[in-house]
């Protein structure tokens, strides 16, 4: 830990507990709650969840929102605290807090403690990273990746960043907590590293972690002197949200939940007492998450439902935790259908979503990106995730755009399922402004130690390219399923609109 | 696709070696090529094409020429065997027509040599009715011409024997579209009696001479039927003509990816985004040459799980590190990366996203189909689709050897599917017995999706390939095998 966090070092157990025995609570609650088959909250790579983790991108909003003065103190803050953080990680020797993380998470599960009311679904998305047997095994995958990262982020000579991408590699993921502004709460240093590594993944998965976590931060919060909870607060969740986009860009999702936080907090009346403020804002949070995302999960997984037919071959790109839940929630029904799962490198999330629908009974078939042209002539219907919704196209896992393209050509219709949180009024007609660049060293074949990559830095004008998301144009979407209903992708901003007026 | 390793593996370099050894009998080099390419020991175009070529060079050699219709019937009866083994290899198939023409065009000449004095209203006719004629009256010019009057089926045109020679052979020869000609199961070839050949459609008659580089003009050189081939004694040399003919096509196979890297100036200008797919000699030849003159980017997509290893090793740099008893000459070529060539690889998933950059796509092909399709390595579908989307140009570069005269009825016969565990690893063994994998190795590739293929010869257009398809294969050697006939 570096020593200029070591004032924080004695609280972090503590609150790492408090942050661990909600999320096994909150586990819990919602599993009897939404009447989940117990397979399917074991599953933890969601394969949504966009980020672009253009921060800068929601500042001029948050501006309108909460005040100039507020933003300007904010920027301010943040550009100093940038500065500082890179001198540290320049400086500092790298500490994976993962391993000592994943250690804490189960042994701390078994604890009781005080709880926030009504802890959401989505919880499960968090923890079930570490304990599903899909994610355990890519974990130390990733972890190996994580230390290769700081040898390839020090070039020296050459620029390996291909020039198409170059606004999007910004400063390499953070792989160490070290360095971490002091004022980051530990809940939050925790979160950020399982997100870096993709042990909590997905759009609406790590958008709800990100709720709860600042729940955390808002417990344990209190007004300095001379300070208004609004206005301090809100510099306070700043920070925690720099610290988490240096983990991994944020999603969309991630965008709207904190732009909505922060209307909340500076909705706060300065004369309330902090405590009842707090509470209302934990509270507003467990609503916020129940509407966005647990209930409407179920409303559309019903919806959807409804397109599923007997003899239905059902075609999904990698995973999306709501086109599972439709697929389950339609095989609990009795519908006789057959799944074929599209996935591809690196991440191979697909896998996950194969096996937990296989281990249900369903009849799967999984097949890599190079299969689409033959697997598209049996599917009758595409079923896709979404990592953001805009009203030119779908922003998703790369690779959906093939399988969506495929569809279009094959006459399938293609079905988009889509939480309202994920739409977005920011409308892209590539795939080149917005994206996220994910370490290039994920591309590398693990497993095998003499893979010809592994020495593809030390090759001149030889770059790797890991896209994270692509766009498909609107024109391949047949329709959206969200909770308001089902929509053309024309009629995305309509729904904002509906989302965020009411 | 011929990988940076398929080009030249062991397996080939170890049988030519035992095929040229005097020592070895004929036929057992047979059942060895048979077995090499059963246990895929021998796979893609280029060797399967080599070895084929080197297989029926020492069939030729060993072949006790009494005529020429046995020494057909011998290359035919062999290149069978060959496709039964590995009927997906269809450059296996080209090879033995392309022998078979050789042979026919070898017999001809022979032939034309004995027999002087055409008029030139013979030469001209001869063409057409070959086929019928010659075997009623296989020695004969005059006999021929009279036949040719008296033919019920070339009635409609001996009527008009003013009509102007060329026009009417350059008419008569368009129908021979081998596109057309494969369907035509009739016509079986060589062994034709001539009650058959009586009956038989006037248009798989037409006898084509091949148009083989260095082959004489058909004018010139009518062709016979099959049966007066068989009347003819063998010249003496025509054994050693017909292996000059084969040590042609060997070269051919040999220089054909130089030729077509020869073409790469008139596709490529500078600061060039070009996508690539499968790591191919052709491609990396053809980029490589343009490389010298210009600079550019290449996007290299990995194809995974079949490709993605010798993907790997291509842009990195190193030829694929099986030993090889012989120096092969593209274990000196230099990557492109040397050659200052920014190459960016990337997963085959971001090509959709990438597409909208990319000026040119660049496809090798397993084998080029008569209707301008092709067959490719698995994911070249969606990267051709993804660029006709983008309205991105889709360039295929293949060498005439892998042209087929084959029409895709049925492209599921085409396909194959390869080994599951490219696509689900041991470490995931669990899933085996719940879940479905594939893992297909081929594309079709609908010749709509392609703009341009660049052989050997020269750029063409899809639409134009039926037409060097014709001139390279002979009509009555289309059909090789009844089992294939329908593919």
């Amino acid at each position: 830990m570096a020593p200029s966090e070591s004032a924080q070092d004695d609280t972090m157990p503590s609150e790492k507990d408090r942050l661990d025995k909600k999320v096994t609570n909150g586990e819990q609650k919602v599993a009897s709650m939404a009447e989940h088959i117990p397979g399917t909250n074991g599953t933890g790579e969601a394969a949504k969840g966009s980020e672009q983790g253009q921060k800068l991108a929601d500042v001029p909003k948050e501006k309108e929102l909460s005040g100039k003065e507020k933003k300007e103190l904010a920027k301010a803050q943040k550009i100093a605290k940038r500065a500082a953080e890179k001198q540290k990680q320049q400086g500092q020797p790298a500490v994976d807090l993962v391993a000592g993380n994943k250690g804490e998470l189960p042994k701390d599960s078994g604890k009781k403690g005080p709880l926030g009311p009504a802890t959401p679904a989505k919880t499960q998305h968090k923890k079930t990273g570490s304990t599903s047997a899909g994610a355990q095994s890519s974990l130390p995958h990733r972890q190996a990746l994580s230390h290769a990262a700081p040898a390839a982020a020090e070039p020296g000579k050459e620029n390996k960043n291909v020039a198409l991408f170059d606004h999007l590699y910004g400063h390499p993921r953070r792989t160490t907590v070290a360095g971490a502004g002091k004022d980051v709460h530990p809940a939050v240093l925790a979160l950020g590293i399982q997100m870096r590594n993709y042990i909590v993944c997905g759009s609406s998965a790590r958008c709800v972690a990100m709720l709860l976590v600042f729940k955390r931060v808002i417990e344990s919060y209190t007004t300095p002197p001379r300070n208004s909870l609004p206005r301090h607060l809100t510099i306070l969740l700043s920070s925690q949200i720099d610290y988490l986009v240096s983990c991994r860009p944020i999603s969309i999702s991630m965008g709207n939940a904190i732009r909505w936080l922060k209307v909340e907090i500076s909705n706060v009346d300065v004369s309330t007492p902090e405590s009842q403020a707090k509470s209302d804002l934990c509270d507003l949070i467990d609503t916020y998450v129940r509407e966005k995302v647990t209930v409407a999960d179920q409303v559309i997984a019903n919806k959807a439902n409804d397109k599923i037919e007997d003899g239905d071959v059902i075609m999904t790109f990698a995973k999306s935790s709501i086109v599972q839940q439709t697929l389950v929630e339609a095989f609990r029904r009795g519908k006789r259908f057959r799944v074929i799962v599209v996935d591809s490198r690196p991440l191979l999330e697909g896998k996950n979503l194969a096996r937990a629908l296989a281990d249900l009974g369903l009849e799967v078939q999984y097949s890599l990106t190079h299969g689409i042209s033959h697997v598209i002539r049996d599917t009758t219907k595409v079923f896709l995730g979404a990592h953001a919704m805009m009203s030119t196209g779908l922003y998703s896992r790369v690779g959906t755009a093939l399988v969506a393209m495929s569809a279009k050509e094959a006459n399938v219709p293609v079905i988009v399922c889509c939480e309202s949180v994920k739409l977005t009024e920011r409308v892209a007609l590539d795939s080149f402004v917005h994206n996220e660049v994910a370490p290039a060293e994920e591309l590398i074949i693990q497993g095998k130690p003499s893979s010809p990559l592994s020495k593809w830095v030390d090759v001149p004008n030889l770059q790797l390219l890991n896209l994270m998301y692509d766009l498909t144009p609107a024109e391949y979407i047949n329709m959206v399923v969200t909770e308001y209903g089902i929509i053309p992708p024309s009629s995305v901003p309509v729904i904002i609109r509906l989302s965020t007026n009411t | 696709m011929p990988s940076s390793a398929g080009v030249l593996t062991p397996a080939l370099t170890t049988f030519s070696r035992s095929v040229r050894n005097r020592g070895t009998p004929i036929e057992s080099s047979i059942e060895n090529l048979i077995s090499l390419l059963k246990r895929r020991q021998i796979r893609d175009s280029k060797p399967c094409a080599m070895a084929t070529a080197y297989l029926l060079r020492r069939v030729v050699e060993t072949f006790k020429i009494a005529d020429v219709s046995g020494l057909i019937e011998r290359v035919q009866q062999v290149g069978e065997r060959l496709l039964a083994a590995q009927p997906r290899e269809l450059a296996i198939g080209n090879i033995v027509r392309r022998v078979l023409g050789v042979i026919r065009e070898e017999a001809e000449e022979d032939r034309d040599g004995e027999t002087s004095g055409y008029s030139d209203a013979d030469t001209d006719s001869r063409p057409h009715s070959a086929g019928e004629n010659g075997s009623r009256l296989p020695e004969a010019p005059g006999a021929v011409s009279r036949a040719l009057l008296s033919s019920p089926l070339r009635r409609g045109a001996s009527d008009q024997p003013s009509l102007e020679p060329h026009e009417d052979g350059a008419f008569q020869r368009l129908p021979v579209l081998t596109a057309h000609a494969s369907y035509a199961s009739t016509n079986t070839g060589p062994v034709v009696t001539s009650m058959f050949s009586l009956l038989s459609h006037p248009r798989s008659n037409v006898a084509l001479p091949t148009a083989t580089p260095g082959s004489q003009s058909a004018e010139s050189h009518p062709p016979l039927s099959n049966t007066a081939l068989a009347n003819l004694t063998a010249a003496k040399d025509l054994r050693a003509e017909i292996v000059e003919g084969i040590q042609e096509i060997l070269e051919e196979l040999n220089q054909a990816d130089d030729q077509i890297a020869g073409y790469c100036l008139e596709h490529i200008h500078s600061n060039e985004v070009i996508l690539t797919h499968t790591s191919s000699i052709t491609v990396q030849k053809f980029l490589l040459k343009a490389a010298a003159k210009r600079k550019f980017t290449v996007i290299h997509a990995e194809t995974f799980p079949n490709h993605h290893e010798s993907t790997h090793a291509t842009v990195i740099g190193k030829a694929k590190g099986e030993s090889d008893d012989e120096l092969r000459p593209e274990s000196f070529q230099k990557s492109l990366t040397a050659a200052g060539i920014t190459v960016i690889l990337i997963p085959d998933s971001a090509v959709f996203a990438l597409m909208s950059r990319v000026n040119k796509v660049i496809l090798d092909t397993h084998i080029v189909l008569a209707n301008g399709g092709l067959v490719a390595a698995a994911g070249a579908k969606v990267v051709a689709k993804a660029a006709s989307m983008h309205r991105t140009p889709v360039i295929v570069l293949s060498g005439v050897y892998k042209l087929s005269p084959v029409y895709p009825f049925d492209i599921d016969s085409l396909m194959e599917n390869g080994d599951p565990a490219g696509v689900i690893g041991y470490g995931d063994g669990d899933m085996v017995n719940k879940v479905e994998f594939e893992n297909p190795l081929f594309d079709h590739i609908p010749p709509e999706l392609v703009d341009l293929y660049i052989t050997n010869l020269g750029g063409h257009a899809p639409t134009y390939l039926y037409r060097i398809i014709a001139d390279h294969y002979r009509a009555e050697d289309t059909e090789l095998d009844k089992l294939n006939a329908y593919q």
